[in-house]
């Protein structure tokens, strides 16, 4: 009886409205991605050192947020940053949802001895927390960004990996995929006609939160100076920059280090929201 | 069933233990020259080297011999600091213990009784301001919280010291209160997220409906749901730690403290190969003893999983 | 003046109104029960008498208990005060009802506390809740237990208890009973009674089934769609129905339904056992299936001529699920063999084509994809029977559903609607044998009594053979030809529908007969 109410009372509590703080977060995610893309357009030399102007204060003659030690205009240097700080993370959490689409589905489905070996391949990657794991491998290995983006990629995976299992072994325990058997479907057919749209609310939420955690383990390593190369334009790599003259130039460090957090908020919002969103709409109650 | 989980964490230390002593094999650049350091590499001193670490031996051979020593505390000298990695690493743990308790203990104190009220009035001024705090915590790196706090109390009020690891205990403990609570921001804020997820479920469940419906006060109703809610939250705790371990090097590294985190970190970008080689192994073995407890708390915890067990 | 006056002026949801006005009363003593589909408003009508509406729902009206008014809308601290002295609740489900990680005996001293208002002594405490559990016929040990120890039975007599420590003068139980084995349903129906009864309290027994009430209340109050439709002396009602509704309610009420003659009984004779008429479609001989140590099937026999319906009946855990599913290949049995049409099958799908056998299972929530639209699904389903995408409004209309349920959601259907559609998506390829595997287990009685209609229709249309599965007698005699009795993985007994149902020889079946007509007890008791 009360299951059965339950479907009239979720219907009518999910507005068709976006809530204000989602426009919001959508409004700052926007902002970023512009910069991303015209960053490089618009300031093609925010890397350009010049050692006469550096040190300058905020509100400076056409320094408006100041310059840093290397006499780098700040607001340059931080929209230049957008890119690196971002496109990364993204990639990051799309890779590490194809990789854990692929391995969960395999794993969840087919079970056996595959399953055993990704399960146990989950299990050896879990064992070390992924800052520590990322800091001693391209601490010690070395790599530009794009090796950085591959190592988070295989770390951030097992979390999808397990998601997309979990919710794989969830679902093909359930009538509709004993139905499809009955009807001598192709397992490729049924894993990924018939169970992943089942778990893809699950897999979008998590890739969304991935973002805003990749984009906090990103920054984290350029600021402990592994994954960004000195010299790049990145946020995680001004903070560290500029830490010493956190006295001289506040803008410095306090403009990047309030985008981070402002952008991983954004991030972390929207994917609840849409996870909110795609669980109710999805009728799997 | 905890035999089971004992050996599998007993099976992923072991293969561990394969890849970190591998690291050492697999770093770029001449494995001697890295062991060697800043010291000149004069032909004597390669072949002291070479004897010492007896690199002329087989593969299998050295890594058991590694093992032994890692199993009897000796995990080589730094090349660094020129002593051995357990005096090294000695130094430094008293430190990142006490930073990484107060920080916890500021995380459960201020995360669960929040989280408990955020889930008795959902919806409620209380429960928005936790909510929204909690994403502050959960999206903010740690340096980035670090370096903000760094500001406000170096410049604006100036009662905390932002740097340095301090003298004698009550120093040390005052040093450390800034960090912890910039460490105690992101593990507050998952602490705070498990518990209102959890009690939010609780709180939903038919046995708490039936214990209102018979008359039962809040205050009883609202424990009966925390009891059950303790399950998914301690379960929870793996989460913290792998949150604690990153955070406490970001934290130790943003305020300069001399702790395990900023030897890592120190290491790493030195090479030095050995320390870093212990602490990835200690940190290992740390989350799976806090995983193994865990697992016995959830025994302890939950009646129904306790008969299993005890069957199986 | 005494006993219960409840006034409700309605409840309204999010949606708009649920409930319309409704009003009743309760002698002390006396007890009621209201009766209705999922959906009529039943439950919200209780929920709304002890102020635990779920959010977004509200009530008026007032409560008023020996002549003090509680109004329906009043605060949750108001609430409080009434909840427990006044009125208990008690839920369906045992199984989540009590706190699984609190043991039996402090979840009942929880409510003597609240009831006393103030901690009392352990020792008294320890008595006092051995009271309480000697008055539900359980032993004082049980207040050590945890819930997860005891059967379901024992668990709701636990909350029974438990809902009771408090001395309430209303009782509202919303069904019971509904969670519970059918051998234990008649036995927590006849505690409350008996309870209530000693008590001189009130009782309000919400409850689907009006077979289950007969003899266990004094009246009854139908509901539909948020409306009351019939009221009056539960015997009165049962005897001479006066609304339409209620009398569709007792026509498709399978427990009543028992007693009835079988619409064609000219079928439940030997001669229609088919086995000896037509050779068998399917053939089942010594199916053996072990899951882990335990033998679920235990050498199993089974034939099904074609056009033949065979009932296979037995309580939950008896293999009778676990036989269908070997049938069907969605279990690889042991050791046995299963021959169709006269070919050796091999356990496993594998060997099984779509075109020899489909299954309709027990819950039509969770056997459509809720991702794809009920057209894509039975384009599916046609594909692979080498079918036309275009016939999928023939499939519909075949079922009984309208056209334009092709392009809806199965969450955009009711459940006897979406039944419809996996019986469509299994006749799809054409199958030459049908398993309904408690497939109308999961519906209300009216729902089943349509669904085992259409599945009549389409064994006399199609020629179709039908492995019918079912715990409930009263179901399989509607639609079998022959019935096969299994317990703990062995045939018990195996005849003609009307030979083994109504002249049982074995004692097992003689017990599960008895059980089916559990309103029979309650007749005799009060009568």
């Amino acid at each position: 009886m009360t299951a059965a109410l339950g479907p009239v009372g979720v219907g009518f509590r999910s507005r068709r409205r976006i809530p204000a703080t989602i426009v919001a977060c959508l409004v700052v995610l926007a902002v970023a991605l512009l910069a991303v893309l015209l960053g490089p357009l618009l300031f093609p030399d925010a890397t350009k050192q010049d050692i006469l102007s550096s040190l300058m204060p905020a509100g400076s003659p056409g320094h408006p947020l100041g310059t840093d030690e290397l006499g780098r205009d700040i607001l340059a240097l931080t929209v230049a940053g957008a890119a690196s700080a971002l496109v990364g993370p993204v990639c990051v959490a799309v890779g590490s949802m194809l990789l854990g689409i692929l391995l969960g589905t395999l794993a969840g489905y087919e079970r056996g001895p595959l399953d055993f070996a990704i399960s146990r391949w989950t299990d050896l990657l879990l064992a070390l927390p992924v800052l520590l794991a990322a800091i001693v491998v391209s601490g010690v290995f070395g790599g530009g960004y794009w090796t950085t983006v591959a190592l988070l990629i295989l770390l951030f995976s097992p979390s999808d990996i397990r998601i997309v299992r979990a919710g794989v072994l969830e679902q093909a325990a359930r009538p509709y995929i004993e139905a499809a058997q009955m009807l001598s479907l192709s397992r490729w057919r049924v894993m990924f006609r018939h169970i992943l749209p089942n778990v893809s609310s699950l897999v979008i939420t998590n890739a969304m939160l991935n973002v805003a955690f990749a984009l906090v383990a990103f920054s984290s390593l350029s600021f402990l100076g592994v994954g960004v190369p000195p010299g790049t334009a990145d946020w995680g790599r001004q903070l560290t920059d500029n830490r010493a003259i956190m006295f001289d130039n506040p803008a410095a460090v306090i403009v990047p280090a309030v985008l981070i957090i402002a952008v991983a908020c954004c991030v972390n919002l929207v994917g609840d929201w849409l996870g909110q969103r795609l669980t109710r709409s999805g009728g799997v109650a | 069933m905890l035999a089971v989980r004992v050996l599998g964490t007993a099976a992923i230390l072991f293969v561990l233990s394969i890849i970190v002593f591998s690291m050492l094999h697999l770093a770029p650049g001449d494995l001697v020259k890295t062991l060697l350091g800043t010291r000149p590499a004069s032909p004597e001193a390669v072949a002291a080297i070479r004897e010492q670490y007896h690199l002329d031996d087989p593969l299998p051979v050295q890594y058991l011999r590694w093992l032994g020593g890692v199993l009897s505390g000796d995990f080589g000298e730094s090349i660094r600091l020129q002593t051995s990695v357990s005096d090294a690493i000695a130094a430094r743990l008293g430190l990142t213990l006490a930073l990484c308790g107060l920080a916890f203990a500021i995380a459960l104190a201020v995360g669960i009784p929040l989280g408990v009220q955020s889930a008795v009035r959902a919806g409620g001024v209380l429960d928005r301001a936790g909510t929204t705090l909690g994403v502050i915590g959960l999206s903010a790196p740690t340096f980035a919280v670090g370096l903000l706090l760094l500001y406000v109390f170096a410049y604006y009020l100036p009662i905390f010291p932002v740097y340095g690891g301090g003298r004698g205990p009550l120093d040390t403990l005052y040093h450390l209160v800034l960090p912890a609570v910039t460490l105690a921001a992101g593990l507050g804020a998952i602490v705070l997220k498990l518990t209102r997820t959890a009690m939010l479920r609780e709180l939903d469940a038919d046995y708490v409906t039936s214990a209102r419906a018979r008359g039962i006060p809040e205050s009883r109703t609202r424990r009966l749901a925390l009891r059950n809610a303790a399950i998914p939250i301690v379960t929870g705790a793996s989460l913290l730690l792998t949150f604690l371990v990153g955070g406490t090097v970001l934290a130790e590294t943003t305020y300069a403290l001399p702790g395990l985190g900023t030897l890592l970190q120190d290491s790493v970008l030195f090479k030095d190969l050995a320390v870093v080689q212990a602490l990835t192994l200690l940190v290992a073995l740390v989350i799976a003893m806090i995983a193994l407890l865990a697992d016995l708390a959830y025994l302890m915890l939950d009646p129904r999983v306790r008969d299993q067990g005890g069957a199986a | 003046m005494t006993g219960i006056e409840v006034a409700i002026d309605g409840i309204d949801g999010p949606a708009g109104p649920m409930v319309a006005a409704v009003a009743f009363g309760i002698e002390p003593g006396a007890s009621l029960a209201l009766i209705g589909e999922s959906g009529s408003g039943k439950t919200l009508t209780a929920k709304s008498l002890v102020g635990l509406l779920p959010g977004g729902f509200g009530a008026r009206g007032v409560l008023r208990v020996d002549g003090r008014a509680h109004p329906l809308d009043a605060t949750d601290a108001a609430w409080r005060r009434v909840r427990g002295r006044e009125v208990s609740l008690l839920l369906q489900d045992p199984f989540t009802s009590l706190s699984p990680v609190h043991r039996c005996g402090p979840q009942i001293a929880w409510t003597l506390e609240a009831k006393a208002g103030r901690r009392l002594p352990k020792r008294e405490l320890d008595l006092a809740v051995a009271k309480r559990l000697a008055e539900v016929n359980l032993p004082a040990r049980v207040a050590r237990a945890y819930p997860h120890e005891l059967s379901g039975g024992m668990r709701q007599r636990v909350a029974i208890a438990a809902a009771l420590a408090s001395d309430p003068r209303l009782l509202i139980a919303d069904e019971p009973t509904t969670a519970l084995d059918a051998s234990n349903q008649a036995e927590i129906l006849d505690l409350l009674r008996q309870l209530q009864l000693e008590r001189g309290m009130a009782m309000l027994l919400i409850s689907h089934d009006l077979g289950l009430v007969r003899g266990r209340t004094d009246d009854v109050l139908v509901m539909r769609h948020g409306e009351v439709v019939e009221r009056g002396a539960t015997a009165t009602v049962l005897s001479s129905p006066e609304h339409a509704y209620t009398r569709a309610l007792i026509a498709a009420d399978p427990v009543l339904a028992l007693d009835a003659e079988r619409p064609d009984d000219a079928l439940g004779n030997d001669a229609d056992l088919g086995v000896a008429g037509r050779a068998p479609l399917i053939s089942a001989t010594g199916v053996v299936k072990r899951f882990g140590l335990r033998t679920v099937l235990d050498g199993v026999d089974l034939s099904i001529a074609p056009g033949q319906v065979v009932g296979v009946v037995g309580e939950s855990g008896s293999g009778k699920s676990t036989l269908a599913r070997c049938i069907a290949g969605l279990e690889r049995e042991d050791g046995g063999s299963i021959v169709f049409d006269g070919r050796p099958l091999a356990p496993g799908r594998r060997s099984r084509t779509p075109e020899q056998m489909q299954i309709v299972f027990q819950d039509p929530y969770s056997s459509l994809n809720p991702m794809m639209t009920i057209g894509a699904i039975l384009r599916e389903a046609l594909g692979v029977g080498g079918r036309r995408p275009d016939e999928v409004p023939a499939m519909l209309e075949l079922v009984g559903l309208p056209a334009d349920a092709a392009a809806k959601r199965p969450a955009q259907l009711s459940g006897g609607q979406r039944q419809r559609v996996a019986i469509a998506r299994a006749l799809a390829p054409r199958p030459r044998l049908l398993i309904c595997d408690e497939s109308v287990s999961a519906l209300d009685v009216q729902v089943q009594a349509q669904i085992l209609d259409l599945l009549g229709r389409l064994r006399d249309e199609l020629d179709i053979a039908i492995l019918f599965i079912s715990h409930d007698l009263a179901v399989v005699r509607r639609i079998a030809d022959t019935v096969t009795v299994v317990w703990q993985g062995h045939v018990v007994e195996h005849g003609s529908c009307a030979q083994v149902l109504d002249q049982p020889s074995e004692d097992y079946t003689k017990l599960l007969v008895a059980a089916a007509r559990r309103d029979t007890t309650g007749r005799t008791t009060v009568a």
